[in-house]
This record gives structure tokens, C-alpha cells and sequence, in this order.
């Protein structure tokens, strides 16, 4: 089975924006990918004008918001930085235990990389802004700036989402087999931790786990 | 035999993820059916079941609209293409023929502009032979089938709410405006091409097909990229009028229940409704309103008019379809079917409109029209008949303000000695004031001055709040026409707080014991009064306020001299039909003024003793 990788588009958020978009994403995501039966919820997003489909399970719901709130510490502890958020896919298989392996192995076969800029305009007054706080510099110039921004954000988000969507489409045959009983398969998403290089580490254990991707076949 | 089970096990695949893309596309795109399925999903999740073809390709829709069921059966063929045309009908002011179901009254003015905006084909291709597999290989072969197909639907799915269609069917989904455009469908097994000028603004995305051993399912959808051109603006919301010579029927059971509502649940878009002029005779009003109900209520029924007496019915059309909203109000309030806040606070609009009469929902649509589009649009879901209700009888003549034409104060009073507004009464909080009225009076408070409608806002503030806003409105408001902060007629109204002209506000229960001829019998009156009580302990604060109003306006100054009063008193309105200025003037026997006077005092004194002691009908009574 092949690991399949999705580098989606990147992009250029505000800090205030940064929930609403990942939650777009990474919902939009696993609703792909939880084919077991599922009531679909529909979730209009607040500042854009894009309604994107919940799955409806609870957990999932809560788990995701968890890991977007730790993303958006380490955001305001590392400002103006690229981020990129990893969501993958695995299969657990049992593995006789080697020296330097547990027993139960972790079978990534897809992974999505979710790019963001999280950006500070200088204008506003600092990365926890509100997005209705008033503009340091009013004036029409500013209003007409901000919802231009808006608009682009909302137009890659939709691009994004329509990559997410063609990924799914021309990709089917390296997801596994439905389970029964289950709605969604086992999922890890990761953030970047305190340090930059410690990022570089994850994905190194995670090779070693599971092997180089090219080499599963 | 073990080929035609494994053909057969693709055959009902293919089939059900037609009938499955064709649920997904229809519940995403047809206003209709959008609702209609909320309603479903509501039911069902409280008993949180999932049908059998909810479980197909894992993804939970809900009941399957009834047409789909036709349509599957007029497409059995598999290898012909499933074309589903998403058509934008922009109605000027006339219905079309697409669209001749929901307004069957309609004039036709002129065709409906149509534009297909999206076109989804889904396709089972299958231009070879190819052995069907067997055994195990069969059974992987066919999971592999049903994963991808799960996946299509789940990018379907998603994908319905990127396109640009998406948007137009959000806004006319809304409950609260009303649009002259609708969503339709058409499926058909054949698509009519585009006309070059159509295809230039149009864009194409296919779907990866899905390998289906000797075939491929395919789904592809062609779409107007641009939606702009459609100028999706809500119907000009008509001014609130007040309509003056509103007429009800003493003998409406407010508690009545209707035929199931399961149609005017899906009460389709009536744009033509919000185009009519609120300013309509009463017997235009109702159709307006006609078309929806008698849509989804063929049985609606007269006999609440049976006991009326004709000459309280100013059209008894507005009458027959009065009882029907009440019960889908009713309906609505037991299924908790409208929920949004959109929709209650369109009843409360309604609420705060002046039409107390029984068959209050006659007025209501070229009341609410101007004010309440969510009414008019979504009339057999919305119709917040409750303000109607408490007011059977007694209030109806109070009513004459709510005719939509001030001329006609056709308030039908329920005894000759019974009172009516007079033509200048066209504001609605006469109706209003009643209401009130009755309300204080229930309270057991003196209905005189203002001080009633204190104790009759918090009579009705007690019942059941259907709208945060409302209380609050009522809450801080110290006088009742702040109930009316939503309608136009609080300007009347305070005119008419200030204007003492109208008396007798109070007769309704006098009238009511003392009409020995009026058609209403006591044990009516007593139904009604509880019918009242009930109708006040569960909704219409707004109704309330209405009827305090009401009240004020007509509540003769009790406080003060008799003479004042007696003045007013006979300027009051009996059925006899003496006009309300003039009646004072008209010459009339004496003995005929003389019973008059009595009458007046009589209820005088029994708003003064209701302030302090109960009064005993029957000393009334005469």
C-alpha cells in the first residue's frame, strides 16, 4: 500500500482566521476519509462565505478543536513563522517486536500537509485582534484593504478545499478496507512542536516507524 | 444463477448510488425538499434511527423525498444517463408553468424566465463485456465498488456546497425573505444541449469514475460559474398595514386541530404572495394566503363559520382559511417544528399585528406581507394564528380597525347592543386594546386606564414565551404600544391611546351575557372564555398587547365623568347598524336610546365592580 501525499496550497492567514480555517480543512478532510456511516453536518463558516461538511462525530469534533488550539499557542509563541500541519492516515498492524520496535506498528498510508502563513498586518494592533477591532488607520482605504484580503483568503480556502476534493477523487485505491463498526479511520494529526527542528524530528520517527513510503508497496 | 445474484448485486449498487446522487443533489439545491427533509431530520433524530436507505454508501439523508421514488421508477433503465437540470425560475409577477403547482390561483401575467444554472449527469458506462467474477474475488470486487462509490458521494456531497448554486439555494431557503425566484428540477434521461451563449458561461468538473467491473460510474456536473447576473433581492417588504375591518367568527375553537400539517410543511416559495399589495379587500387577502393552504389543506373546513352569523362575516373566505393557519400554529408549537429564531420572531410580527379576530390569518398576509415576508412565504409553517384565537367572540368587535379598508368597519358585533369601532378606527390597536382588555379583565383587574395593561402584559408575560424578544419587549415596555414596536401602526396607536372616542371597549362582556339575541349562547362564551384562557396561558403576549391596546383605545374614561362616558358610550356601535359618529345623532325611537343608555350603564358598572368584586353575570343579563 502506498502512502499518498497531499501538499495542499498554502495559506496566508490571520491569526484571528486560523480556527475557522483549519477546522474548514481538516474536517473537510476527514469526512473523506470516515466512510463509515455518518450523519453529515453542514457548517457555515463565520468569516468567510463557505459552508464545508462536518462528519458529526463528537469526538472527532473535540479532538480536532484540542489539537487547533495547541496549534494556535505555539502560533502566538512563534509569530510571522510558515507552519504546516500534518494529518495522516494509518493502519495498525501488529509487528513482532524487534529491538528497536513496539509491537504494534502505525501504516501511514496518506498524509496531508496543511501550509499556513500566519501573518500580522501592521496594522492592526496585534495578533490577538479581534476582527471587529477597529483599524488603527481608518478610512475606506483600510476597509477596502481588509475585505480584499478577506476575499482572497476566502477564494484560496475554496481552491484548497477543491484540491482536497480532486486529491480524494483520483486517489481511492490505496485507502483500506471500510471496517465494520467503524466511522472514521485511526488519524494522527500533528503540529509543530516548541522547537523547529523538533518538527523535522516527527517526521523522521515516523519514517522509521513505518518504514520509507516507497518502500510499502 | 450465481452471475445473475452477482450482476444483480451491481445492478442494485448502481441503482441505489443514482438514487442516492439524485437525494444528495435535490436536498441540496430544492428549497422544497430542503425543508421538507429538516423536518425529517428533526423527527428522526430524537428517535435517532436510520433508515434502510439511509445506510446505503454510509451517509444519513434522511427520508427519501417521494418524488425521488418516481423518478427512480421512470429511470430503470441503468445504462440511460441520469440528467438532473437545476432551473432558476425567475417569476415577474405570475406563476410558471414549472411552477403552476404552488400558485394555482395565480394570474398568469407572463412566462417565467428559467435558466438551467446547473446540470449534473450521472452516467453507468458500460461499453464492454466482461466476465463477472465469482466467489471471493466477486465479494472484494463489489467492496471495492461500494468504497469508491462512498467516497464519490462524500466529494458529491461536499462539492454541492462549493458550487455557485449552493448560495442561491441558501438564500431562498431562508425563512425570512421572500424571493420572485425558485429552484426546480427537471431528471430526465436525455439533456436538451445548451445554447452557445449559455455554454460560454459555463464550466465543467467531472468526477473520477468509478471502475465498476464491466463499466464505470461517472458523475459530472456542468455549472453557471457566475450567479451574479441573477439579482436575488428579496420582495420589496410592503409597509405593515393595519386592517381595520378584520372580522372573525365568535364560534372558531382555537384549540381546534388541523389536518396534518405534513404538507404545508413544505410550503413552497409564493413569491407572488409578497408582490400583492397588502392594501386588498379582505376577500383578496386570503388569496394570498389561499393558494399555500388550500394547497396543503384541501379539507379545510367552514364549520368553524357554522356558527357565525353571516353578518359578522365579511368574506367568508378569509374565515375558511382563518382556522387552518391557527391549527398549523398549533401544529408548529407541538412538533417544534419552527425553531429558528427567524420564524418566531416572524410570529412575533404577527403577533404584534392588529387582526384579533378568530380568523385572524385572513389579515394576517397583507398585514404581514409588507412586514413579514417569512409569513408569506412559508405561510402554512408560519402562520401565527394564536392572536386570533383568545379574541372569539368577544373581541370581535372590537375587530372593526383591522379591516384593510378603513370604510368598513365591518366589525360584526355579537349583539345588537354590542359595540363597534367606528370608521375612524382604522388603526389596529382597537383589536388590539380588546385583546388586552380581556386580558385585564381576566385578571381581574379594572380594564379602566392604563393600569390593565400592566396587569394584563404581565398576565400574558406569565404564558409562554415563545420569543425572548417578545417578553423583553413587554418587560420594558411601559406602555402597550411599544408591543408594537414592529408596526407601522404604533403611531396610530399612540393616537389612539390619546383618543378617547371609543367606549364600550368593555361590552364584550356585557354584550355577550346581555345580547339575548345574539347567536352566541352562553356556553359558547364560556368555551371561548376559556378558549381565551388557554390561548392566553400559551402564546400571544404580543397579542396581548395588542389587545391592550385595544383596550386604551376604546376604554372610555372610567376614572371620570359620567358623562364623558355616557357621551362616548353612544357613540358606540351596534349591530342595529348605527354608525358609530352618527349613531348619537340618528334619530331613533326613545325606547331604542333609552335600552342603549341602560346597556352602557350597565356595563359601566360592571367594569367598575370587576375592578373590585366579581360581578355576576346574570345580573347582566336581560
Amino acid at each position: 500500500m502506498n502512502c499518498e501525499v497531499c501538499q495542499l496550497k498554502e495559506l496566508e492567514v490571520e491569526h484571528f482566521e486560523i480556527r475557522e480555517v483549519l477546522r474548514c480543512i481538516l474536517h473537510t478532510i476527514v469526512f473523506h476519509r470516515a466512510l463509515g456511516l455518518v450523519r453529515p453536518k453542514d457548517v457555515d463558516l463565520e468569516l468567510f462565505e463557505i459552508t464545508y461538511v462536518q462528519c458529526g462525530d463528537v469526538e472527532l469534533e473535540k479532538k480536532i478543536d484540542e489539537k487547533i488550539d495547541h496549534f494556535i499557542s505555539w502560533v502566538e509563541k512563534h509569530p510571522n513563522k510558515k507552519s504546516q500541519i500534518c494529518l495522516s492516515f494509518y493502519e495498525v498492524k501488529s509487528k513482532q517486536p524487534s529491538w528497536f520496535t513496539n509491537k504494534t506498528e502505525r501504516l501511514y498510508w496518506e498524509q496531508w500537509y496543511i501550509n499556513l502563513n500566519v501573518t500580522q498586518h501592521p496594522k492592526h494592533h496585534s495578533s490577538k485582534s479581534h476582527h471587529t477591532k477597529l483599524v488603527v488607520d481608518p478610512g475606506e482605504s483600510a476597509t477596502e484593504e481588509r475585505s480584499s484580503r478577506r476575499a482572497m483568503v476566502e477564494a484560496s480556502l475554496r481552491e484548497v478545499l477543491f484540491q482536497i476534493i480532486k486529491f480524494v477523487n483520483e486517489k481511492k485505491d490505496h485507502v483500506p478496507p471500510i471496517s465494520e463498526g467503524v466511522i472514521y479511520f485511526p488519524y494522527e494529526i500533528t503540529i509543530p512542536s516548541s522547537s523547529d527542528s523538533a518538527f523535522g524530528m516527527d517526521m523522521i520517527k515516523r519514517m522509521l516507524h513505518s518504514g520509507h513510503p516507497t518502500m510499502l508497496s | 444463477m450465481e452471475m445473475d445474484r452477482e450482476s444483480g448485486k451491481l445492478e442494485q449498487i448502481v441503482s441505489q448510488f443514482r438514487s442516492k446522487i439524485l437525494h444528495v443533489i435535490l436536498d441540496s439545491r430544492v428549497p422544497s425538499l430542503h425543508h421538507h427533509h429538516q423536518l425529517q431530520q428533526q423527527e428522526s433524530l430524537s428517535h435517532s434511527r436510520v433508515r434502510k436507505t439511509d445506510k446505503w454508501f454510509n451517509l444519513v439523508l434522511g427520508d427519501r423525498p417521494p418524488a425521488l421514488e418516481n423518478l427512480n421508477f421512470s429511470l430503470r433503465n441503468l445504462l440511460d444517463p441520469m440528467v438532473i437540470d437545476i432551473i432558476l425560475v425567475h417569476r415577474g409577477s405570475c406563476s410558471s408553468s414549472v411552477d403552476n403547482l404552488y400558485s394555482p390561483s395565480a394570474p398568469a401575467v407572463g412566462p417565467a424566465d428559467e435558466t438551467v444554472i446547473e446540470r449534473w449527469v450521472v452516467q453507468y458506462d458500460c461499453p464492454r463485456f466482461i466476465a463477472t467474477p465469482s466467489g471471493a474475488d466477486a465479494s472484494v470486487s463489489y467492496k471495492k465498488i461500494y468504497k469508491k462509490s462512498i467516497i464519490l458521494l462524500r466529494s458529491l456531497y461536499t462539492q454541492m456546497r462549493l458550487l455557485p448554486a449552493y448560495r442561491i439555494f441558501k438564500q431562498l431557503s431562508s425563512l425570512s425573505q421572500t424571493y420572485n425566484f425558485d429552484l426546480v428540477y427537471k431528471v430526465s434521461s436525455f439533456s436538451h444541449p445548451f445554447s452557445r451563449e449559455e455554454e460560454s458561461g459555463m464550466k465543467e468538473y467531472s468526477f473520477a469514475p468509478v471502475e465498476a467491473l464491466s463499466g464505470y460510474l461517472s458523475v459530472s456536473v456542468t455549472y453557471r460559474a457566475t450567479l451574479s447576473d441573477f439579482n436575488l433581492e428579496p420582495l420589496v417588504s410592503l409597509p405593515p398595514k393595519i386592517i381595520t375591518d378584520y372580522v372573525g367568527s365568535p364560534t372558531t375553537d382555537p384549540m381546534r386541530s388541523f389536518p396534518s400539517s405534513e404538507k404545508g410543511a413544505h410550503a413552497t416559495s409564493f413569491p407572488l404572495r409578497g408582490a400583492r399589495p397588502p392594501s386588498s379587500s379582505p376577500f383578496q387577502r386570503p388569496h394570498s394566503w389561499s393558494s399555500g393552504f388550500h394547497r396543503g389543506f384541501p379539507s379545510t373546513k367552514t364549520q368553524s363559520l357554522a356558527g357565525s352569523p353571516p353578518a359578522y362575516r365579511t368574506s367568508p373566505k378569509p374565515y375558511d382559511i382563518a382556522s387552518t393557519p391557527t391549527d398549523l400554529y398549533g401544529n408548529r408549537i407541538q412538533n417544534q417544528r419552527v425553531s429558528t429564531l427567524q420564524q418566531v420572531t416572524a410570529y412575533d410580527e404577527y403577533k404584534s399585528s392588529p387582526p384579533f379576530s378568530p380568523s385572524a390569518s385572513p389579515s394576517t398576509p397583507s398585514y404581514l406581507s409588507g412586514a413579514n415576508p417569512l409569513l408569506t412565504r412559508h405561510c402554512s409553517e408560519t402562520a401565527p394564528v394564536t392572536i386570533p384565537l383568545p379574541l372569539t367572540g368577544r373581541s370581535t368587535r372590537y375587530l372593526s380597525p383591522n379591516s384593510s379598508d378603513p370604510s368598513r368597519h365591518s366589525l360584526p358585533p355579537l349583539s345588537p347592543r354590542s359595540s363597534k369601532h367606528d370608521a375612524s378606527s382604522q388603526e389596529s390597536p382597537s383589536g388590539i386594546r380588546s385583546y388586552r382588555k380581556i386580558e385585564a379583565l381576566r385578571a381581574g383587574e379594572s380594564p379602566s386606564g392604563l393600569s390593565n395593561n400592566y396587569s394584563a402584559q404581565k398576565v400574558v408575560r406569565d404564558s409562554k414565551d415563545d420569543s425572548g424578544r417578545f417578553s423583553a419587549l413587554l418587560s420594558s415596555s411601559g406602555s402597550p404600544h411599544i408591543g408594537f414596536s414592529r408596526s407601522s401602526s404604533r403611531l396610530s396607536f399612540q393616537d389612539d391611546m390619546d383618543d378617547c372616542e371609543f367606549s364600550c371597549a368593555f361590552d364584550v362582556d356585557d354584550v355577550d351575557v346581555s345580547d339575548s339575541s345574539s347567536q352566541n349562547t352562553e356556553g359558547k362564551k364560556a368555551s371561548e372564555f376559556t378558549a381565551q384562557s388557554n390561548l392566553v396561558g400559551k402564546k400571544s403576549q404580543d397579542a396581548a398587547v395588542g389587545i391592550l391596546v385595544q383596550m386604551l383605545r376604546t376604554a372610555p374614561p372610567l376614572r371620570q365623568d359620567s358623562s364623558c362616558y355616557s357621551t362616548h358610550s353612544l357613540r358606540t356601535e351596534y349591530e342595529g347598524g348605527v354608525s358609530i359618529a352618527s349613531g348619537f345623532f340618528m334619530p331613533r325611537k326613545t325606547a331604542d336610546a333609552l335600552e342603549e343608555l341602560n346597556s352602557y350603564r350597565e356595563m359601566k358598572d360592571l367594569l367598575l365592580s370587576k375592578s373590585g368584586t366579581r360581578v355576576v353575570r346574570q345580573e347582566e343579563m336581560k
